[in-house]
């Protein structure tokens, strides 16, 4: 193995250039360093990107939030660009590992590994986010949702790697709300969590929602069905149990075969209504079902 | 293998050195330069044994290569100077085997460098990636209570 430390982004395309898929990134390590020592992973060449700065912080551009692939879950979890309307995704940072963990994983090693149970990545789904990929001398967007291909397999080139993780930041309205159930509290790996991207008006009425879940499939995904459902329709009890027993049918079935289908399909309705509710609070800034 | 050429600040003192490039940050400290303070438990980031700080932050040495520290400024239990959390720990019973004190120890260095008057949640959270199987942590939080309230310029509690 050959261990490279590149200096710039621009060195690290060159390599990967050069060494293609013989070349894996590193960044926290927190993954590849256990796979790597379990003779999982055997990679000829590897690039740390750990300290390029220009993969590292959060800014805000005029249309986005945009995040460098490097940036670690603690400086996600702290920073205060990122405002009390985007909470889940302060949430879920903070839901990962360890302060250890939380201080070396990086948001976009969360990301190309493709686990079902990536903690930032659903709420980065519910924010329909867009991952800027680049190889050398080219540059391309994706959408979130559209980069996993399977179960730790990802639409990323042989020589490119992601760079960025954008999303347009959130209206007083609109709020992001996300719910994690692990075994236990620290360095849980998510059984099942969700996020739910929310735009209500003064009647309460669903305008816009986006529903991301983890750990129950074979990568973190959205909930269409359940987006299409609630979609137009005012929040309220009713509302709430009709999509709660819709999301149990489609976990249910999506699950079928599997040991944990009922216990997943059941759990999930619990997740997905603190989910939801997280995300009203924040748009709303009470939680009126609590209250009741 | 390789050798791979890296400057190392430890414990306030310039290394150049020279490590096979799978080497991890834990075997360099304790195989190399004989710093076997730092632990190795699980060697997968569960347990929290072989916590240092670098560059400021807490991190597993079990899941830092060594190259990847080329520049860096690593604190190991062997340069902490800071008496009052030792004592803490000490007086408070804190130590029982001793195997996770030392990342206990930085752990708490690591918070109360940063926030002097934690609440109990905060200082279980600080702790929250480093395992002990003796002590139940109930003597562990007083300890770093303890620690808190004399860098106050209180009492101990």
């Amino acid at each position: 193995m050959e261990a490279i430390k590149p200096k710039s982004l621009e060195e690290v395309l060159e390599y990967k250039y050069k060494y293609k898929n013989d070349a894996k990134i590193i960044a926290g390590g927190t993954d590849l360093i256990i796979k790597i020592r379990k003779g999982e992973e055997n990679p000829k060449v590897i690039l740390d990107i750990s300290t390029i700065q220009e993969l590292k912080g959060i800014r805000e551009t005029l249309e986005y939030i945009d995040i460098g692939s490097a940036t670690t879950f603690t400086k996600i979890s702290e920073c205060i660009l990122l405002n009390k309307n985007l909470k889940g995704l302060k949430d879920a940072a903070k839901s990962v590992g360890s302060p250890q963990i939380r201080n070396r994983g990086t948001v976009g090693g969360n990301i190309c590994n493709a686990s079902p149970a990536a903690d930032t990545v659903p709420p980065l789904l519910a924010l329909d986010s867009i991952l800027v990929l680049e190889r050398k001398g080219r540059k391309r967007e994706v959408y979130l949702k559209d980069f996993f291909k399977d179960k730790g397999r990802v639409d990323l080139g042989e020589d490119e790697i992601l760079t960025r993780i954008k999303f347009k930041n959130l209206l007083k309205n609109q709020g992001l709300g996300f719910y994690k159930l692990g075994l236990r509290r620290a360095l849980a790996i998510s059984r099942l969590s969700f996020a739910v991207f929310l735009e209500i008006d003064e009647m309460n009425r669903i305008e816009i929602i986006r529903i991301a879940s983890g750990a129950i499939g074979r990568f973190p995904m959205r909930e269409y069905e359940l987006e299409e459902y609630l979609t137009g329709r005012i929040i309220n009890e009713d509302t709430l149990k009709e999509a709660e027993s819709l999301l149990e049918r489609i976990i249910f079935e999506r699950l079928k075969g599997r040991q944990t289908a009922k216990f997943k399909s059941i759990a999930a309705k619990g997740v997905f209504k603190k989910a939801l509710l997280n995300a009203l609070y924040l748009c709303k800034g009470v939680n009126e079902f609590e209250k009741n | 293998m390789n050798l791979k050429k890296i400057d190392v600040n430890i414990n306030g003192k310039d290394y150049c050195l020279e490590v096979e490039e799978n080497l991890r940050l834990i075997d360099l400290l304790r195989d190399k330069l004989h710093l076997t303070g730092t632990k190795e438990g699980c060697g997968e980031g569960e347990c929290g044994a072989c916590t240092v700080i670098m560059d400021g932050e807490i991190v597993n040495s079990c899941l830092v290569l060594a190259f990847q520290a080329d520049k860096c400024r690593i604190i190991t239990i062997e340069g902490i100077e800071d008496e009052i959390i030792k004592n803490s720990f000490i007086e408070e019973g804190a130590v029982q085997c001793g195997f996770c004190t030392p990342g206990m120890v930085l752990a708490a260095k690591s918070l109360l460098d940063k926030n002097l008057n934690p609440n109990e949640e905060e200082i279980r959270e600080a702790i929250s990636g480093n395992l002990c199987r003796c002590t139940g942590y109930n003597k562990i939080v007083s300890a770093i209570k303890k620690a808190a309230s004399i860098k106050r310029g209180g009492d101990s509690e």
